[in-house]
């Protein structure tokens, strides 16, 4: 079954110029997300989720860039766009959600003004008075009494200010909203009302939705497929319950376990071994090889690339391969 | 009505009236925050006094016999140190002296005709408000764009060139910088004048109410004199302003640098929001709200500025002031007039403040 | 202290790898890294260092580099920078076998001989100099003669040369463009060879002379020693004060440090010149006590920053102590908070030396702190500033000697900041 892609990420790399050296954060990763589906993006800190995000809007500045690969966004490739067009783009076809409510917010801005900001600036012909019917029934659709949007954001709390937020990327309709970790700050009672409401929206408006988080528990609950990043490679991706069931590559397995409320084996609470590698000096090979307890010889030599274990589930390990594709990698 | 009263009445009704909107509108957590503020002020106010007391007391010297000079005998000195005062015990001296300050009553001047030294400050105090007003507000004006087009772009010529502004300028002695604005716009091109408030003959036919000659000049409908008075207060304007901008270009810069990297700005750029409503409207605004404060700090440059300013422009305000005191030795006057400083530099930071509280809304409710 | 413990596999915050990568590698690879990664600022620094280094040599040796002592009279007044000087020249009549000053000489029995000057000009002064060198030498030669003439002098130009044309004296001494204007008017007179002294010898001053005759130029050098004595001795009380008053408030905390704070922010705020210009005023005017002056000033500087560091290191420290054995106040002192406090209190300093220049200049600007004659860049401004319509070079050069030494100074500390300590950049 072919699916319909909204945005098609083809060999993307963003590296990061540091004064120890460059890094890449994101290396060479390719990733189709589906129209109407809620795409779960997980891997330990710093693996390179948010660097993720942010290029999918070509969000970078400062120390960062897209080095190579192409954006297909809805028919076209985001990378041959200006610096003056990517803005018509950001907000009103991609919303992006920051990790922390708190201070996502500018603080001497109102709530109302944020949104009217957002309407205006993308629909300039919008009359005022437009522009905060819209608002208003955008907020109470998100739960928020309208009298709250002439407040200043520090006088909301977390969960409100993160419905906020989603207003902000409701408010013009785009097609794709970007979530990166939207409930790490918050409770768990706030955190679950916030994915049922992001379930809602996600029906209602048939958004398609980039969840990044690294919380399993949560793309359990909310996505329809999931893709599993290591040390800024793409090591998985597929549909939840595939790779729930059914983990092929060695750190979804591990990752997977590590998890206390997700039963598979209902074996004891599991520690993976070692630490994530310095993306300054990654290892060699399959970069999850010094962890990996089936690490084969040609791991540490070759990188495995991300291909088809069974349909619709990919993984990058050499576990997967035949033994003849392993032996032409090894000698070419 | 004295000039002084009618200054105090022009500065200080409006600021009631703030004061009192402010306790009307804002939130119990601002009322309190005002009210701690004022208080804290005071003992600002008393600490500068009391260590200006004991320096001008303890150090060596009799300010008498200096100011008498080699012709006082020792009776002399004697009796104008009973009459002054000056051989009561230090606890005693202190006491009104401090009582002084409450009435803002300083006594006469030691030297000369013997002045109300209150009368004497109230001639000067104009003429320094009439000097650091406009150069504070175009060190603003300089400072603030200058810094958010040098954040704005960044490591960039423009960029440099103003960081290099700011360093320049900060290192310029300010009497110098003045001296070369006399040579080049007075002595060389002659376009502007290069000493004093306003044209001597001219000023003959002012009118004087608050002693800010160019209000006085307006209220009185005097057109020839308030050109006079703005061609005498381009020079020093320019010397204080620009000396004062170099560290409001670096600070704003810094701050609205800082302010880019912010999450919010992040967010706000994700909405498809322009790079120049981003810097100039979110960073900018947020960014004052840090700057407000440590204008506060900059107060300090702003009055040892004016002091040599005045000096270089003979601008009769209160640093010239304080000069002529103390070569003159007129001890009370230099104790009086550094006094007042310290309630200026108080009393403005106070206003920043506040000023603060009212910009930033998480202060505000 | 135990070693670093183990630290859970977390990544860095978004931001923070170089901050700790930078940590690792070494302090001179972090000099020549910050070559790379602060292009500008390291030239600043390197730029502003050599500067700094050149005037504290300058300082050390005025003499070796000023053409001239700072107090010696040594040319016309108000000679403009560059501008040659106008050349006393001996005047013989038409009729005088003299060519030169040395054929004045006669035998030491006769009449010395007469020469003509005009009123209050530095020709006198060359005549009598150069006489006094020929004597030197002709004394020793044989035939006796010598050369020891009797100045005449008089009220203007014409008096001096008439005296010559009538006889009264063997010869005049005057300015060649003054006698140019007006030889005319004395046809029988002819000039002879110039008549140099020292005073005539220079051929134009680099910047000009002041208003009594003395080089602008070797002032200006001669002044860098004032500046620089200034700025450090107060730099180095302030910081001798300022640090361990820091120290104390930030470890003893409590009412001592809020009284102290108080104390200082109060100093902080207030405008510095002013304080001065009061203590200065009360110990009267002297090099030493316009030291003590500024260094009153800077001390809340230091204080706050040491007091700010001290703080939050004693904060981090203490969580870790309480875990590990107890490190004593001398050992945290010396492992945590110094090595913290020692960059910044450095930089600290360079910019405070700019600071107390400044303000040094200010008040010898005012009048309240030097000896008026002393070779004093602020007092030589204030100097300038009477023949402002005059002489340009006498306000310029001084003022834009404060302004480089500032100049160096700030930028040193400035770029340093920027490239060795990444809490105080940009700030
Ligand atoms: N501004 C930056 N400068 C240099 N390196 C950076 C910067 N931001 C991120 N990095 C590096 O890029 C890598 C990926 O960071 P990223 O923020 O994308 O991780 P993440 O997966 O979102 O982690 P988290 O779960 O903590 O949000 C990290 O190793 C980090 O060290
Ligand atoms: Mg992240």
């Amino acid at each position: 079954m072919t699916e319909d892609i909204l945005y098609s990420i083809r060999n993307l790399t963003v590296e990061y110029r540091t004064r120890a050296g460059s890094v890449q954060a994101v290396d060479n990763v390719s990733l189709d997300i589906r129209r109407g589906e809620i795409l779960g993006l997980v891997g330990e800190s710093g693996c390179g989720k948010s660097t993720l995000g942010k290029a999918l809007m070509r969000l970078h500045t400062g120390p960062a860039r897209i080095t190579n690969g192409e954006l297909w966004f809805d028919g076209r490739d985001l990378m041959t766009l200006s610096d003056r067009e990517m803005p018509d783009v950001r907000g009103a076809e991609i919303g992006m959600v920051f990790q922390d409510p708190m201070t996502s917010l500018n603080p001497v801005q109102k709530i109302l003004d944020h949104l009217t900001e957002t309407i205006h600036t993308h629909e300039p012909e919008t009359s005022a008075a437009a522009a905060r019917t819209r608002a208003e029934e955008l907020v109470e659709r998100l739960g928020i009494r309208r009298e709250r949007l002439n407040e200043y954001p520090h006088q909301m709390s977390g969960g409100m200010r993160q419905r906020v937020m989603i207003s902000l990327a409701l408010a013009l309709r785009a097609k794709l909203v970007i979530a990166d970790e939207p409930t790490t700050s918050l409770d768990v009672i706030v955190e679950a009302k916030f994915l049922d409401l992001l379930r809602e929206l996600q029906k209602e408006f048939g958004l398609t939705i980039l969840l990044i988080t690294h919380n399993i528990g949560v793309v359990a609950e909310v996505a329809d497929r999931v893709a599993v990043m290591y040390a800024a490679r793409m090591v998985e991706v597929g549909d939840v319950r595939d790779v729930f069931a059914d983990p092929k590559h060695p750190y979804t397995q591990g990752l997977l376990r590590s998890v206390p409320n997700i039963k598979l084996d209902g074996g004891e609470l599991y520690k993976m071994d070692g630490a994530p590698p310095s993306l300054l000096h990654p290892p060699k090979g399959c970069r999850f090889h010094p962890r990996c307890p089936f690490a084969m010889g040609i791991c540490s030599v070759e990188e495995p690339s991300l291909d088809a274990v069974e349909n619709d589930h990919l993984a990058s390990c050499w576990l997967y391969r035949d033994v003849a594709v392993k032996q032409e990698a090894r000698n070419g | 009505m004295s000039p002084i009263a009618i200054i105090a009445l022009i500065i200080g009704i409006p600021s009631l009236l703030l004061l009192a909107y402010v306790f009307v509108r804002g939130s119990t957590g601002l009322r309190r925050y005002i009210l701690t503020r004022i208080v804290l002020t005071l003992p600002m106010i008393f600490i500068l006094a009391t260590m200006v007391f004991f320096i001008l007391r303890i150090l060596p010297g009799d300010p008498v016999s200096s100011a008498l000079g080699p012709k006082g005998t020792p009776e002399m000195i004697q009796s104008i140190r009973t009459q002054l005062g000056l051989n009561d015990p230090l606890i005693v001296q202190y006491g009104r002296f401090l009582w002084s300050m409450v009435t803002l009553r300083f006594g006469n001047s030691l030297v000369g005709g013997h002045r109300p030294i209150v009368d004497e400050m109230s001639e000067r105090f104009p003429a320094t408000l009439e000097l650091i007003v406009p150069a504070s507000i175009l060190a603003l004006l300089v400072g603030v764009y200058g810094g958010a087009l040098a954040a704005a772009k960044r490591k960039r010529a423009l960029d440099f060139s103003l960081r290099i502004y700011s360093v320049v300028i900060y290192s310029l002695p300010i009497f110098w910088f003045g001296l070369v604005l006399q040579l080049f716009f007075g002595v060389r091109l002659r376009w502007l004048p290069i000493s004093g408030r306003i044209d001597a003959v001219i000023g003959t036919s002012l009118k004087t109410i608050t002693n800010i000659y160019s209000l006085d000049a307006l209220l009185t409908g005097n057109w020839p004199a308030f050109f006079s008075v703005l061609q005498h207060l381009i020079l020093p304007t320019l010397t204080l302003g620009l000396i004062l901008s170099g560290v409001f270009v670096r600070m704003t810069r810094i701050n609205v640098i800082e302010t880019m990297q912010a999450d919010y700005i992040a967010a706000a750029r994700a909405r498809g929001i322009r790079e120049r409503v981003l810097i100039y409207g979110h960073a900018l605004k947020n960014a004052m709200i840090p700057v407000i404060t440590l204008i506060g700090l900059q107060v300090a440059i702003l009055l040892a500025g004016a002091v040599l300013t005045e000096t270089v422009f003979s601008w009769p305000g209160m640093g010239s002031y304080l000069v002529e005191r103390i070569s003159a030795r007129d001890y009370t006057a230099v104790q009086s007039v550094i006094t007042v400083f310290a309630m200026l530099v108080a009393l403005i930071s106070l206003a920043v403040d506040v000023i603060y509280s009212l910009v930033d809304p998480r202060v505000r409710y | 202290m135990a070693k670093t413990k183990e630290r859970p596999s977390e990544a860095l915050p978004e931001g923070a790898t170089w901050e700790v990568e930078l940590k690792r590698i070494g302090f001179v690879r972090r000099i020549l890294t910050a070559r790379h990664w602060y292009g500008a600022d390291w030239w600043f620094v390197t730029i502003s260092t050599v500067a700094v280094v050149v005037f504290i040599i300058i300082a050390l040796f005025p003499g070796l580099f000023a053409p001239y002592s700072p107090d010696a009279l040594v040319g016309p007044s108000f000679l403009a920078p560059g501008a040659s000087v106008d050349l006393p020249v001996l005047i013989v009549p038409q009729s005088s076998t003299v060519n030169k000053l040395q054929d004045l000489a006669v035998p030491e029995s006769a009449d010395r001989p007469t020469v003509a000057v005009e009123q209050g000009l530095p020709t006198a002064g060359a005549l009598n100099e150069e006489s006094q060198k020929i004597d030197e030498v002709i004394k020793n030669q044989p035939g006796g003669l010598r050369l020891r003439p009797i100045i005449d002098r008089y009220a203007s130009l014409e008096e001096t040369l008439q005296a010559v044309v009538d006889g009264k004296d063997k010869a005049a001494v005057v300015q060649t463009t003054e006698f140019n204007k007006v030889k005319a008017q004395f046809p029988t007179l002819r000039e002879a060879a110039p008549v140099s002294g020292t005073a005539a010898t220079a051929g134009g001053f680099l910047m000009g002379t002041n208003d009594i005759g003395q080089d602008v130029f070797s002032r200006l050098l001669w002044g860098t020693r004032i500046a620089l004595i200034i700025g450090f001795s107060s730099s180095i009380i302030s910081l001798l004060l300022g640090v361990p008053l820091g120290l104390l408030a930030g470890f003893a905390g409590g009412t001592f440090d809020r009284l102290l704070s108080l104390l200082m922010d109060s100093l902080y705020a207030f405008p510095g010149l002013i304080l001065a210009i009061a203590i200065t005023a009360v110990l009267g005017p002297s090099m030493f006590n316009i030291i003590v002056a500024i260094s009153v000033l800077y001390i809340p500087t230091y204080y706050r920053i040491v007091r700010g560091q001290t703080l939050s290191v004693k904060e981090e420290v203490y969580i870790e102590a309480a875990r590990s054995i107890g490190a004593r106040q001398l050992e945290i002192l010396r492992r945590y908070i110094f090595p913290n406090v020692i960059p910044s209190v450095a930089i600290i300093f360079s910019v405070n030396v700019a600071d107390a220049i400044l303000t040094g200049a200010g008040l010898s600007f005012l009048g309240l702190g030097l000896p008026p004659t002393l070779a004093d860049w602020g007092i030589d401004v204030a100097r300038g500033q009477r023949f402002i319509q005059t002489a340009w070079w006498m306000i310029t050069f001084p003022g834009l000697a404060i302004m480089l030494v500032v100049l160096a100074f700030t930028l040193m500390g400035e770029g340093l900041m920027e490239i060795f300590n990444p809490k105080l950049r940009e700030r």
